[in-house]
């Protein structure tokens, strides 16, 4: 039997206990004079019965999933010869997968006699375990079915342990997030420390020349590289500052005309037609900053007398991206807008204040922290761009604060790193994890800092 | 104060004893025009022929009436009947609704204010309005004070608009709880102090009257206690129109009361005479408490 025909008959078992223990309790209730006697709604004792069933078989499915492999093979490795046994990480890896492909019957014939009596050890040792996790799984959800008819009485409290089970399921949705989030932080922690056994940290930090291109093996010809991440970060703040200044005034400005000075009508229109900028795909963007945008900056700059501008510009690659964020900053700031409570409005008309001065000084500070938000969550994105820059800003990896010249940024080179054929090992490699780091390390300050600001003048209306 | 007290305590008396318990044989039970004193001499703001509309529905029907210098003047009258949409019509907070239209002459030192020559905000300055639910900026108690004086340029320099925030708020009777967190938030303060912070910031732009929209109904009696003490103090230099639900609150600290039902004025009169022995059948019964 397959795991997942397995799941399928606990599943089947669960819907079963739920219906006997809600038929149960309404039998139960029959004597004592209708269900209004039963401690809570048969739902529940049905609810109750069919978690007694799922609960336990499940979670012992799970350990069983996670486990099973990991025993096996170290009782297998435990079963080979020492001169099998004792050999470098390496060499054990490939050995245990001649072990497994000889148990899966694909590598016949000339075979190690200590690989075959192995793989026969490892093949006694899957099916056992195959036959106890369903064994065992079956009779634990029967056993629950048995345990959820034995304890469905009138008197249970039903309606409270199901409310406890939800708490409990919640809080481990919530957990889920939490833990994802530091696995990912570990990870490409790890692949880092790797990297900086490689190069310095304090070369990699202040190093101010990013040339990653470096000889993979020994006989090749290459240019040494260089890991001075400088370059790529003074790339990033200046195209995500570029957008920023683009996106900021335009869609705050953009967030008041809507929420304060537009008619129903007009609004209706125009807010769902700037969401649809936030919809477009952002290989898009990269044509027109590219193909559009690149151009026609280069030409009225040379128009106005700068020579030697490129068509692949940090300006382009920045005013198209703050385009394209202009609804995370208009559409949060227009919600927190209207957020803010007329009284608070017509506490300072009714002091003879004029409408822009009520913005100003009332609904703006009111509506502060959640424009934050919006411009945070705004520049977040601006960050973590990649395809504008890539089509749009160039891949030279210059360090320079000219708008005007082609410019990289962090996630880019990430993905430049990453792409194509690599050896795992390379300090070429392991570079994008440490730029990963090091950008997740930015943008957390930054999210720090702006909350921060955002505490301090924030102005509570409630 | 003793004055105004002792005001309070006769009238608050001729309520709980004066009740009319057989029905007036001479009452007015027709609408034929509004019963009573709306019109005097020498008003602070009058109201001619006064027609609200929201879009079709007429909120307000044929409103005439004046508004005494120094006066206290308590307009009464079932949820609905349009009381606090003719307030809002005083210093056109109604502008801000789209779809209302105002018709009718409302003149204040001489000024038509629907006149399309007249400028809103310098007509708020001379209006001020306090609302049902106290509604204090996020700011500083200070800068809630301070925030009309410093819209209106009314101070050159910082001493000067200290000042102003003092006497606002001393004014206010709020002085003496506020002094040391004037840097504090204002909406730390309870719901009776907030609301004498927002009549102090009503009176730091030195209106000539002020409009208070059920000033009282989201406070507790000792807050309410309060405000009525102040409304009685402030009006020896300010006009206030009083919107209010209690009859009990119109009784104590008003001196002219205006009857309205379904949009229509019904009966003005000294406050004394409306709630002893009012003319019109409509006010009798709801002062009496049969309906409303």
């Amino acid at each position: 039997m397959q795991t997942s025909t397995l799941m399928l008959v606990v599943l089947a078992l669960v819907a079963l206990a739920y219906v006997m223990g809600r038929k149960r309790s309404v039998q139960l209730a029959q004597p004592l004079g209708g269900i209004k006697n039963l401690h809570s709604l048969p739902n529940y004792y049905g609810l109750m019965a069919a978690v007694w069933t799922a609960l336990p078989a499940l979670v012992l499915l799970l350990l069983w999933v996670g486990l099973e492999n990991t025993v096996i093979t170290n009782a297998v490795i435990a079963s080979l010869p020492d001169r099998l046994a004792e050999q470098s990480e390496g060499q054990l890896s490939l050995t245990l997968s001649k072990v497994r492909n000889i148990a899966n019957g694909v590598m016949l014939g000339d075979a190690d006699p200590a690989l075959a009596q192995a793989a026969e050890v490892l093949t006694r040792l899957q099916a056992s375990s195959q036959a106890g996790k369903i064994g065992l799984t079956l009779a634990l959800a029967v056993l629950g079915v048995v345990v959820g008819w034995v304890l469905t009485k009138p008197k249970m409290r039903a309606r409270p342990q199901f409310e406890r089970v939800l708490k409990g399921a919640l809080l481990l949705c919530s957990m889920i997030a939490i833990f994802t989030t530091l696995g990912i932080i570990l990870s490409v922690l790890f692949e880092s420390i790797r990297f900086f056994q490689a190069i310095p940290i304090t070369e990699f930090i202040f190093g101010t020349q990013w040339s990653p291109q470096i000889a993979i093996r020994a006989d090749q010809v290459g240019s040494s590289g260089a890991f001075g991440a400088i370059p790529l970060f003074v790339g990033t703040l200046l195209i995500a500052t570029i957008a920023l200044l683009v996106a900021v005034p335009i869609g705050l400005m953009s967030a008041i005309y809507l929420s304060e000075y537009a008619t129903h009508k007009v609004r209706n229109v125009i807010k769902p037609l700037l969401e649809v900028l936030a919809g477009i795909p952002t290989v898009v963007y990269g044509f027109f900053a590219a193909l559009t945008m690149g151009p026609f900056i280069r030409d009225v700059f040379e128009g106005i007398g700068f020579s030697g501008v490129s068509a692949e510009s940090a300006l382009a690659a920045g005013l198209v991206m703050g385009i394209m964020i202009i609804p995370f900053v208009s559409s949060l700031s227009d919600d927190v807008i209207n957020a803010v409570p007329n009284s608070l409005r017509d506490g300072s008309y009714g002091l003879g204040a004029t409408k822009s001065e009520t913005i100003r000084q009332v609904v703006f500070p009111a509506a502060l922290p959640g424009i934050m938000g919006g411009i945070l969550l705004a520049a977040s994105r601006a960050i973590g761009e990649t395809m504008i820059v890539v089509m749009a800003a160039g891949l030279a990896a210059n360090l320079t604060a000219n708008p005007l010249e082609a410019v990289t940024t962090v996630t880019v080179q990430i993905a430049t790193l990453l792409v194509g054929d690599q050896e795992f090992n390379s300090p070429k490699t392991l570079a994008a994890f440490a730029l990963g780091l090091m950008l997740f390390f930015t943008t957390l300050m930054l999210n720090i800092v702006a909350l921060a600001i955002v505490k301090r003048f924030r102005e509570q209306y409630d | 104060m003793t004055l105004s007290n002792q005001y309070r305590e006769q009238k608050a008396d001729s309520v709980t004893t004066g009740t009319p318990s057989e029905p007036d044989q001479h009452a007015i039970t027709d609408w034929s025009g509004t019963v009573g004193d709306a019109l005097i001499d020498d008003p602070r703001m009058s109201t001619r022929n006064v027609n609200v509309f929201y879009a079709d529905n007429q909120a307000i029907h044929d409103v005439s009436l004046d508004i005494g210098k120094n006066e206290v003047l308590a307009m009464i009258g079932p949820s609905g009947c349009g009381k606090s949409t003719f307030l809002r019509t005083l210093n056109r907070m109604n502008d801000s609704i789209d779809i209302c239209r105002v018709e009718g002459d409302i003149v204040l030192d001489g000024d038509n204010i629907y006149d399309k020559h007249m400028d809103v905000v310098a007509l708020r300055a001379k209006v001020g309005m306090v609302f049902q639910k106290p509604n204090p900026f996020p700011k500083s108690i200070y800068d809630n004070v301070a925030y009309g004086p410093r819209i209106h340029g009314l101070v050159s320099r910082r001493a000067e608009l200290d000042e102003v925030v003092e006497t606002a708020l001393r004014k206010a009777g709020l002085w003496d709880e506020a002094k040391d967190r004037l840097d504090k938030p204002a909406t730390g303060l309870s719901g009776g102090q907030q609301q004498r912070l927002c009549i102090a910031r009503t009176i730091a732009i030195s209106p000539e009257v002020i409009l208070m929209d059920e000033p009282c109904s989201a406070l507790d009696p000792i807050a309410t206690a309060r405000i009525e003490e102040l409304i009685a103090e402030l009006s020896e230099n300010y006009t206030i129109a009083i919107v209010t639900h209690s009859m009990q609150q119109a009784a104590r600290v008003s001196h002219r009361t205006a009857y309205f039902h379904l949009g229509k004025l019904i009966e003005v009169g000294a406050t004394d005479k409306i709630f002893t022995s009012p003319d019109h059948k409509l006010t009798e019964d709801y002062i009496t408490g049969r309906f409303g």
